[in-house]
């Protein structure tokens, strides 16, 4: 793994640990052991897991590729402590039981509804939380949607733009 | 000029934190030649070690000792929570500061009082507190520059007809002063200013404090008691250095600011036969009165490009609703001021997932967004209050945060959260949502000044009812919780508490 990885796998263990406070999940101790996690390979995730990646932050346009990025590192994520390295297979085997047939198949709509179904449970929270923070952290998310990151390196944005602002109209600007 | 003092030596005045409260009142002693010992939890980081993403920098400076209750966001770091704030420094209002008789007691749960001082009294105060940290649009500083999302929020609030829009009122230099530079407009400032262009004690109080020769700041170094003599009188503060061993460094006299949740422990953990409810709690008020504002965040999608992530997070505020008017179904009244979120938060703000969800982080460039702080009504029962058997990674009892929002103040936030919406739509917003923010970042009361004992813990100096040697120099000390951000009251208040303390030992009364 390069620096710049290294530093993002730091990035998304701090990011994780804040979520974790942020919404109080129990028992979760895994987000600050990020030694099984760094050796993870970004090609890990089932194609159910990436698929749920994208319905529960569907980006138009977004590709595969990224959904699979950030699900590699969510199972490394979860792998790296026994309380979580359950989660995933239990949401992939919740999912299939909802319809009696594997839940990738299933059309959208159903997908969409079988997940609805399972949001209720704990495990699901847990999922929600570590694809949230590891996807809106994930360098490539931020280039689609419109943030270029730290801006630090840059100056800032005293003579970049931070007051362009050009549509407001002329009667209240 | 760095100084070092004996364990033994009972002539200084201990400090328990460095953020800005204890940061402030250990500065301005040390000014006056004072001897003070700042003992403070976290470490010492440099403006080097400031990255521009709030997660990362939450891991290097957060507070997460473990608690019980309602999340409280706070820093362990040099400089407290000073390096997470957004600057905004308004001052409270005449009024807010005879908050009973103003609004009357809402019901029988709410404990308001009046504060034992008034705004005249701390007026000159709050001018020296906002030229030590440099509030624009005070001193002649300029107000702030306006960036994109106050632009939109003043065009908004000018269309729905408010008057007083102002980019002024924040501690962040809008050009250099005072040996800082002005802001870069870097952005996030809640990661820390990596600059040192927003005001934090890490790089101001405690260096200047540190030049005087009177001031040795102890790191990683966790109060854990406070103890006192047979008379009752402070003798001394027991800390946890950071291999675990325990100290105790002697004491003249002692201030307490470390936040609210923690000052509050280390007073009930500090109990003893002569105090067996812990200290100044005679009267059992500390921790109780736990006020933390009316909070309300609202996100709103623009027509075109916003881009709040440059800049800024504050750089204006709007303070028509400040006032008391209760024909908007509530007392007391809220200030408006800017928002702007990473994507991460922007996404677990919108909350959920899917369609409704991405809504907002799909168009992350025409975001605009505000932030709500408004007068929260204290509540006895709402409190701090330590768990009877759980303990921390030091071996602390853990504390129990209990707080839940009053009728007035969901009223309140529910109006503020539709003039928000107001504010938006009226430029066009093709989207919106609003809703409360559930985390502990004004935190106040537990060990409120009062005029009568019986009502809180401190006189209107800050100075325990029962004990005249301890004081307690943060946010507890608010007897009410008023509209305004706290802080440029709590750093007000510091220096005007730093000036007693020097009267008093000056006349041999301390
Ligand atoms: C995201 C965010 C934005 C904010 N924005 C604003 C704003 O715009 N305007 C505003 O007015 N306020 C703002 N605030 C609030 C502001 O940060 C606080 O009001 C202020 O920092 C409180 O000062 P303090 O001295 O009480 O505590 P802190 O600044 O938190 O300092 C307390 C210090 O005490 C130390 N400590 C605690 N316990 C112990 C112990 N037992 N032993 C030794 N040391 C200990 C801590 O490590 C810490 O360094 C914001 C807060 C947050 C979280
Ligand atoms: S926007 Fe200004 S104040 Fe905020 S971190 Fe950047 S330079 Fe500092």
């Amino acid at each position: 793994m390069n620096d710049k990885q290294t530093t993002r796998r730091r990035f998304i263990v701090a990011a994780l640990t804040f979520s974790a406070v942020a919404t109080n999940m129990p028992g979760i101790s895994w987000l600050k052991s990020s030694e099984a996690w760094a050796k993870a390979d970004d090609d890990s995730a089932s194609p159910a897991m990436i698929r749920l990646a994208r319905l529960l932050f569907p980006h138009a346009g977004m590709p595969d590729s990224t959904y699979r990025a950030v699900m590699g590192d969510v199972l490394a994520a979860l792998a790296a402590s026994p309380d979580s390295a359950g989660l995933v297979d239990a949401a992939e085997k919740a999912l299939d039981a909802r319809r009696g047939r594997p839940w990738v198949e299933l059309g959208e709509v159903d997908q969409v509804a079988a997940v609805a179904e399972i949001q209720g449970e704990a495990f699901f929270a847990a999922i929600l939380g570590a694809v949230r923070g590891v996807f809106y952290n994930h360098p490539q998310v931020w280039e689609h949607i419109g943030y270029p990151g730290s801006s630090k390196e840059f100056g800032g944005y005293k003579h970049r733009g931070f007051d362009d602002i050009d549509w407001l109209p002329g009667d209240v600007s | 000029m760095t100084r070092q003092y004996e364990l033994s030596d009972s002539s200084v005045v201990v400090v328990i934190g460095s953020g800005a409260g204890g940061g402030t009142v250990a500065n301005e002693l040390a000014q006056k030649g004072i001897d003070v010992v700042c003992l403070e939890a976290g470490s010492r980081m440099t403006l080097a070690d400031v990255v521009n993403h709030p997660p990362t920098m939450d891991g290097l400076m957060g507070w997460h000792d473990k608690r019980i209750g309602p999340m409280v966001w706070v820093c362990k770091t040099v400089g407290g929570t000073t390096m997470r704030w957004s600057g905004v420094a308004p001052r409270i209002q005449e009024h807010e500061f005879r908050a009973l008789s103003t609004y009357g007691q809402l019901d029988k749960g709410t404990t308001l009082i009046d504060w034992p001082l008034t705004l005249e009294e701390l007026l000159p105060y709050y001018d020296k507190a906002e030229d030590k940290m440099g509030v624009s649009g005070t001193h002649d500083i300029p107000p702030s520059a306006e960036t994109n999302n106050y632009k939109v929020l003043k065009a908004g609030g000018k269309r729905i007809g408010y008057k007083e829009i102002t980019s002024a009122r924040t501690a962040i230099n809008p050009v250099a002063r005072a040996g800082r530079p002005g802001c870069q407009q870097i952005g996030f400032c809640n990661s820390g200013c990596a600059v040192g262009a927003k005001w934090s004690t890490l790089y101001t109080e405690v260096p200047a404090a540190e030049l005087t020769g009177h001031f040795e700041l102890r790191t990683q170094a966790m109060a854990v008691r406070i103890n006192h003599d047979k008379s009752g009188r402070i003798t001394g503060v027991v800390y946890a250095d950071a291999d675990g061993a325990m100290h105790e460094q002697k004491a003249r006299a002692v201030c307490v600011a470390g936040n609210v949740v923690e000052t509050a422990r280390i007073l009930l953990n500090s109990e003893s036969s002569l105090f067996p409810d812990g200290l100044a709690n005679s009267t059992g008020n500390v921790g109780r009165h736990y006020t933390r504002h009316t909070f309300g965040q609202a996100m709103a999608v623009m027509p075109k490009p916003v881009n709040y992530h440059r800049g800024t997070r504050q750089s204006g505020i709007i303070l028509d609703e400040q006032y008391h008017k209760p024909e908007r179904g509530f007392a007391g009244g809220y200030i408006i001021e800017t928002l702007s979120l990473d994507p991460w938060n922007v996404s677990t703000w919108a909350g959920g997932w899917g369609p409704g969800n991405t809504a907002f982080t799909d168009d992350y460039t025409k975001l605009a967004g505000i932030f709500i702080t408004g007068e929260d009504p204290p509540e006895s029962v709402n409190r701090i209050s330590l768990h009877p058997s759980e303990r921390d990674e030091n071996g602390l009892p853990v504390p129990v945060i209990e707080y839940r929002d009053h009728p007035n103040t969901l009223a309140m936030r529910e109006h503020s959260l539709k003039m928000s919406r107001a504010i938006y739509e009226s430029l066009g917003a093709t989207d919106f949502t609003g809703s409360d923010i559930p985390v502990g970042a004004h935190n106040m009361g537990v060990a409120r000044m009062s005029a009568n004992p019986d009502d809180g813990v401190t006189n209107r100096w800050g100075q325990a009812h029962d004990i005249p040697n301890l004081f307690v120099s943060d946010g507890s000390v608010f007897s009410t919780s008023a509209a305004a951000n706290p802080t440029l009251t709590i750093v007000a208040l510091a220096i005007r508490q730093a000036d007693h303390i020097a009267e008093r030992m000056q006349a041999r009364t301390l």
